[in-house]
């Protein structure tokens, strides 16, 4: 490839330099470097100052196991280490008790209501759980609902939502799809004829599933169940709003907000924190290498299905709408709670009204424009930035590039309290130029935070979008004259557009409602976005109707993102395949 | 092992609104190596499948021996299927492949070592038994598959395209060794193809399907020197055919082309076309008696052969010549006349 | 094309946060939007040259805040219902010394001063302490409302009460020490083990209490009085009463030492002490007690009046010095005998509750001396008063450390884990002799 003039002009300073001082660095280079600051800057920094003052001796400052000793001496944390754990563990169990039904049904039948079963996979998950939370507490609660309809029909109750129950009970309901999903999938990837091979020998039902089926989707269940592990083990919000403190998140956030950012609890906390989420993911990651089971033959795919005799229709139906209607009770209680005048000690509210959407609309302004201006910050950064990683992993050379993806990816592994717990260390002796503000209380911050928790998700987005750009399509563009930045100006960046677009949506509504790391970080009101304003909403008598308004908004903007998201990738693979680009 | 023949019986199968086999009628003999030729879509996997027991449950009869198998459990068949991917489960061991189908028959655990070792014996693989499925090669993976079938003893064999997935030269060695295996047994066995040289290096007889019907049933000479029907004679070898008419003079007949060329019929036969085999045509510079004016389209140097395409009698003829011994190329455009042999020839 | 968009929007942000500036007061305080949005609102519109940003923190965290940004100080106003909080921020120097200009404010509310003698923060509202129920859950229950502390220990309230703990709650924590001064630190305690063995649960913020009764998720709570009363305005099926031992005490306001806004601070505190500002305190998301005697003329009916019924929070002087001697300490011991160990101790409780129903009648010496034994193992703690006020041993319980060369005795978490041993053990004994009085 002959050097263009343009191709001159991109080595720009670099090349001015002398070469034994910095070696010819491109465009991309450059690029690179950028963000492997940012990502230093505003992820490994602040999680290592975690890491390290968990460490470190609060007065000396010297090294030290003690601050650890004492976190596992004090039966506090070992309890709410424990329940960490428990809750994380039987939110897996539940959530699959929910799914493995679904999951069988749908790829084992011809079932009609497959379409019932895709919209449970949704359902759930436009509803952030600290915001189903409270509506469940109406529905299950001690005096909720069903509780009161059970004591005055039939004289007992059922304590669906005391104590770690009620955490595990909203935390399954809303995780369960991440399970069914995987589940799903890896029961199709099976090939009908493993099962077949082994109903010619003699095998069926249970017996069937258990020695065959099972252990082949087993890898895929994993990677789900891991990541609903660690998903709740590391959620603040939902306990928070349920009243449950002896667990790790919620503990490491009341030290933090209540004792100080000089109590080295809150960071062996945040430290246990993270090395789990790390445990899990790497579990997640060593299960499904080298036993991918995925051997979809042509004219194979999936175990066979078959029909339904209808007396196992009447069951299945049974079972998909009874759950159905316990994965839309959050909805349901939430959609009463704003509309209803008081709702205390009785199945429903006393009255309706459109009042609390009046007070919400008129009190939320601010969140509002707030959480647009954080999320639509994040959202774009995120797939900036996700390009960037995704073009410079899979298309160069450049030294150290499977670093960028790794560190962009690790922010998975970050709990949002974590965060917020990191930036505030990190970030509060430090000022912002021309305000005089402590960083760490500066509103950008908190865009910030929700870029670097979005960022692994955008990058996936963006890196299966680029997959879909053949290199051969970039080769014929640069044999035709066109320099790399040219290139990905013109052919890669439109044709990946579907899928940033795609990319720029989901992580646009889930950083709309994100609390976790928000809740650490906003210092005052009018920094609030939409997930601290449902939080503020809760706190006052009269504010929970408008609460509720403003939780319906929440799972409103999520619904619509989802959608439109899924609308966007269908939409581009349909104009891909036309095309035959490959 | 004892041997059991096949009978299906007038058998329609439908996915959903579409048929797939359209009144199926067979009589396989006990120990017979049976074929089923056909192209894609043509029924053979779903009539063999059938047998097994997969898909929907078809209208009339399977007999297997004296047993209608039509509405049973694949498990309580016995029959032993090998599927085109081998389905040897990747999370066994190569052995507890081999092994399934006797634990789910309750064996006793010695008896299934020695089972399974003798298996691994017969399929020439008797130190690969701890290995996991993944680390054998496509041929090894095939003879396992086929291993975990014979162990259970069934009363029929059932093979869906099990060669489609090897390498040529695999091919060719593995359809010896599983002909060697089945003579060996004398499992009565029906092998699924789509690739004639198969079908005819291994079966006793073989059935030609279409469109899921039986085209033709017979032994693999028979259903090449005497196609009844000119689907099976395309599909098997090249055919030649001419569009003519018969015409009888006595007890003589012969074949009257539409070009007008004739051409003597010793077997006399009837029908609009007549069927010639590229061997059975020779190129002459001359004209004689039985012989077709053409030109030369094409010719192509198949190594062992020269073949020509030949402009003659209405049609284009593809004449195999065979190389070497002194004998001439014609060239590209040159008029020449075709001598055929046909009493070789086939009207249908 | 997106990076300047980016950008030029930066710009905008930064330059119109820099424009504000002049006329900004900042105020860091524990009280709900509810609240200071109707008073923020009420003082801007009549003092549009300044504008309020409020961070609103829970008390212990406004206290950190002021006290670890102190050396680049950026808040002009602590503003808290608790007058311990103050008297940290006092001690540590970092309240300003004020001149407040303000009419027809008396001196005391109850039994207790409204102002800081030494003029680093002011009252402007009253408050007490009280008991809240929700009318159908009681209804429901078949229970009548409690009327004193001492009610709510009652066996028939058992897992149907509320409360938050003295260390997420400044208002809680003054419930908490008001009865620990009104009875005396063994009897206080004592009392408080025993209405906290009826708790249903320990709430995370003092909210969650009013959260519950409202819901009817329990039955009463133990709440600060604007609480019972917003929430009854808001419409709820719930009613709210003092019992006789509690106090009244102001809420409070101060400036912040060196505060960047020190004349606008000055001036919001004054607007506060004004009628109309006064007045604000009666709209029905608010509702505390105005201390301005005037202002009641426009309550509405059934407001207490604190200057009219003198009941009201009377008996108790608070000693203020006192209470910030122990803040830390007390929120400890709460904690590790009560909010962690709250299972523990309402099934103990519970199960001597159990035991007594047995033994009502006073016939069987031997389950009675259980049962007194059982109650004393339940009711012991760890330090008596003096070493509560005990300066280096309430020191233990101040993380702050300013200087390296600050010598520390033991380590709070040690203590914490001595005190936690002693207390599991006790109830788990009580526990034991309860049900074996119950077999007797």
């Amino acid at each position: 490839m002959s050097t263009t003039q343009s191709d001159r002009a991109d080595r720009g300073l670099a090349d001015r330099l002398p070469n034994a001082l910095v070696p010819s660095l491109s465009g991309l280079h450059m690029v690179a470097l950028l963000i492997a600051l940012l990502l230093l800057g505003l992820l490994v920094i602040p999680v290592a100052q975690v890491i390290f003052v968990a460490f470190q001796d609060p007065a000396t400052g010297a090294a030290t196991l003690q601050n650890f000793a004492d976190f596992f001496a004090t039966s506090l944390f070992r309890e709410s280490f424990w329940n960490s754990f428990y809750v994380s563990a039987m939110s897996v169990v539940v959530a699959t008790i929910i799914a493995l039904p679904l999951a069988y049904i749908t790829t084992r039948f011809h079932f009609s209501g497959s379409i019932l079963i895709q919209s449970l996979g949704f359902i759930p998950l436009i509803m952030p759980p600290f915001v189903g939370a409270v509506a469940m507490q109406l529905i299950f609660g001690r005096n909720g609902t069903i509780n009161l309809l059970l004591r005055d029909y039939f004289g007992f109750t059922i304590p669906f939502m005391d104590g770690l129950n009620g955490v595990i009970l909203v935390q399954s309901i809303h995780y369960f799809p991440f399970i069914l999903i995987n589940l799903s999938a890896s029961l199709r990837n099976i090939d009908r004829s493993m099962e077949e091979a082994a109903q010619n020998l003699g095998s069926h039902g249970l017996r069937l599933f258990r020695r065959i089926v099972f252990p082949l989707a087993m890898p895929g269940y994993i990677a789900g169940a891991a990541l609903v592990f660690i998903k709740v083990f590391d959620d603040l919000g939902t306990p928070l709003l349920l009243n449950v403190n002896n667990m790790l998140a919620p503990q490491a956030f009341l030290r933090i907000s209540s004792i100080g950012i000089s109590d080295p609890m809150g960071y062996v906390i945040s430290c246990i924190l993270v090395v789990f989420s790390v445990l899990s993911l790497w579990a997640s990651f060593l299960v499904m290498r080298g036993k991918d089971y995925a051997t979809v033959q042509k004219g194979g795919g999936g175990t066979a299905k078959r029909e339904l005799k209808f007396s196992e229709k009447v069951l299945a139906y049974g079972v998909v709408i009874f759950i159905l209607l316990v994965v839309l009770s959050p909805h349901m209680g939430l959609l009463l709670l704003s509309f209803g005048t008081i709702w205390s000690f009785a199945p429903l509210p006393d009255a309706y009204t459109f009042q609390n959407y009046i007070i919400m609309w008129e009190g939320s302004k601010t969140y509002i424009i707030n959480t647009v201006l954080y999320a639509g910050i994040a959202a774009t950064l995120d797939v900036i930035i996700g390009t960037a990683i995704a073009y410079i992993v899979i298309r160069t050379g450049i030294f150290g590039r499977k670093w960028l993806d790794y560190l962009a990816t690790a922010a998975l592994a970050v709990p949002g309290v974590v965060l917020g717990i990191g930036y505030l260390r990190t970030f509060h002796s430090v000022d912002v130029p021309f305000t005089g503000e402590p960083l760490a209380s500066w509103w950008v911050i908190i865009a910030l935070a929700l870029m670097i928790r979005r960022l692994p998700y955008a990058l996936r987005a963006c890196t299966a979008a680029l997959q879909q750009v053949s290199l051969a399509l970039e080769e014929a563009a640069e044999s035709l004259g066109a320099t790399k930045r040219r290139t990905i100006q013109k052919i890669v960046l439109p044709l990946m557009t579907g899928g940033i677009l795609a990319g720029f949506v989901t992580s646009f509504a889930t950083a709309a409602v994100e609390l976790s790391a928000t809740i650490m970080l906003v210092s005052s009101n009018s920094d609030a976005p939409l997930a601290y304003g449902i939080y503020l909403f809760m706190q006052t008598p009269s504010g929970r109707g408008a609460g509720a308004a403003l939780g319906i908004l929440a799972v409103i903007v999520v619904a619509i993102g989802t959608v439109a998201s899924q609308f966007i990738i269908e939409r581009d693979k349909k104009l891909k395949t036309s095309n035959a680009v490959h | 092992m004892s041997k059991a023949g096949i009978k299906i019986e007038n058998v329609h199968l439908s996915f959903g609104q579409t048929e797939v086999l359209k009144g199926v009628n067979l009589d396989i003999k006990p120990g017979e190596f049976f074929a089923f030729l056909g192209p894609s879509g043509s029924g053979k996997s779903t009539l063999l499948r059938a047998i097994a027991g997969f898909g929907p449950n078809p209208k009339g009869r399977i007999l297997i021996g004296d047993r209608d198998v039509v509405g049973l459990d694949p498990w309580v068949r016995n029959v032993g299927m090998v599927f085109q991917s081998y389905a040897l489960w990747p999370h066994l061991r190569v052995r507890d492949n081999v092994a399934f189908g006797l634990k789910e028959r309750r064996v006793p655990p010695e008896q299934i070592t020695s089972k399974v070792d003798a298996a691994l014996e017969l399929v020439d693989l008797a130190d690969l038994g701890d290995r996991m499925p993944n680390q054998l090669s496509g041929g090894q993976q095939q003879r396992i598959a086929l291993a975990r079938t014979i162990v259970v003893e069934p009363e029929i064999l059932l093979l869906d395209e099990p060669l489609s997935n090897l390498d040529a030269s695999l091919r060719v060695q593995m359809r010896r060794e599983l002909l060697r295996l089945q003579r060996q047994l004398g499992l009565t066995t029906i092998f699924v193809t789509h690739d004639q040289e198969e079908a005819n290096t291994t079966s006793d007889r073989m059935a030609v399907l279409d469109g899921g019907v039986i085209q033709q049933v017979g032994t693999p000479q028979e259903l090449y020197d005497q196609p009844s029907n000119l689907f099976v004679a395309n599909f098997l070898g090249t055919a030649n055919i001419l569009e003519g008419h018969v015409e009888t003079d006595g007890d003589q007949a012969r074949f009257v082309t539409k070009t007008g060329d004739i051409l003597s019929l010793p077997q006399g036969g009837t029908g609009k076309n007549i069927v010639l085999r590229p061997q059975n045509i020779f190129i002459r510079q001359q004209s004689s008696a039985n012989a077709l004016p053409g030109k030369i389209l094409h010719r192509e140097f198949l190594g062992s052969q020269v073949r020509y395409l030949i402009d003659a009698g209405g049609a284009e003829l593809v004449v195999d010549q065979t190389h070497g011994g002194g004998r001439e190329w014609f060239d590209t455009g040159s008029e020449v006349y075709l001598s055929a042999n046909t009493a070789n020839a086939v009207v249908i | 094309m997106t990076n300047r968009l980016i950008t030029s929007l930066a710009v905008l942000i930064l330059s119109t946060g820099a424009a504000m500036a002049d006329g900004k007061i900042t105020i860091i305080t524990s009280f709900p939007d509810s609240m200071t949005g109707p008073i923020e609102a009420a003082f801007e519109a009549a003092n549009p040259q300044y504008d309020l940003e409020v961070l609103n923190k829970k008390t212990s965290a406004g206290v950190k805040f002021i006290q670890e940004t102190s050396d680049n100080n950026t808040s002009d106003i602590f503003w808290a219902s608790a007058p311990d909080a103050f008297e940290v921020l006092k001690n540590d120097d970092l309240l300003a010394d004020v001149t407040i200009k303000s009419e027809g404010i008396p001196d005391m509310i109850g039994a207790y001063p409204l102002n800081d003698p030494d003029g680093k923060y002011y009252g402007f509202a009253g408050a007490g302490y009280g008991i809240m129920w929700n009318e159908r859950y009681l209804k429901a229950n078949g229970l009548v409302p409690a009327a004193e502390w001492d009610d709510l220990a009652k066996p028939e309230y058992h897992g149907h009460v509320g409360m938050s703990a003295p260390s997420r709650s400044g208002t809680t924590h003054l419930t908490v020490e008001t009865l620990l001064q009104g009875d005396g630190w063994e009897q206080g305690w004592a009392k408080w083990k025993r209405v906290a063995g009826n708790f249903a649960t320990v709430t995370e913020r003092s909210f969650g209490v009013p959260d519950g009764v409202n819901t009817g998720n329990f039955g009463l709570g133990i709440v600060i009085d604007f609480f019972g009363f917003s929430s009854k305005a808001s419409g709820f099926p719930v009613d709210f009463h003092y019992p006789t031992i509690t106090a009244l005490v102001p809420a409070n306001v101060g400036v912040v030492s060196n505060a960047p806004n020190e004349a606008g601070a000055v001036a919001f505190i004054e607007y506060l002490l004004t009628p109309e500002g006064q007045e604000v305190l009666l709209n029905p998301a608010i509702m505390r007690l105005p201390i301005n005697p005037a202002t009641y003329a426009n309550a509405p009916e059934g407001f207490p009046n604190p200057f009219e019924d003198s009941t009201i929070g009377a008996t108790v002087k608070f000693d203020v010095a006192k209470s910030g001697a122990r803040y830390n300490l007390v929120n400890s011991m709460f904690d590790v005998m009560i909010t962690y160990r709250l299972d523990d101790l309402r099934e103990t409780v519970g199960a001597i509750h159990k035991a007594e129903a047995m033994h009502a009648d006073s016939s069987n010496a031997a389950a009675k001396a259980k049962i007194s034994e059982a109650w004393a193992l339940v009711e012991a703690n760890p330090i008596d008063e003096a070493q509560s006020l005990d300066v280096d041993f309430a020191a233990i319980f101040t993380k702050k450390r300013k200087k390296v060369t600050d010598e520390v005795g033991e380590r709070q978490a040690e203590v914490e884990a001595r005190w936690d041993a002693m207390v599991v053990e006790n109830y788990a004994k009580a526990k034991a002799l309860a049900e074996e009085a119950a077999g007797m």
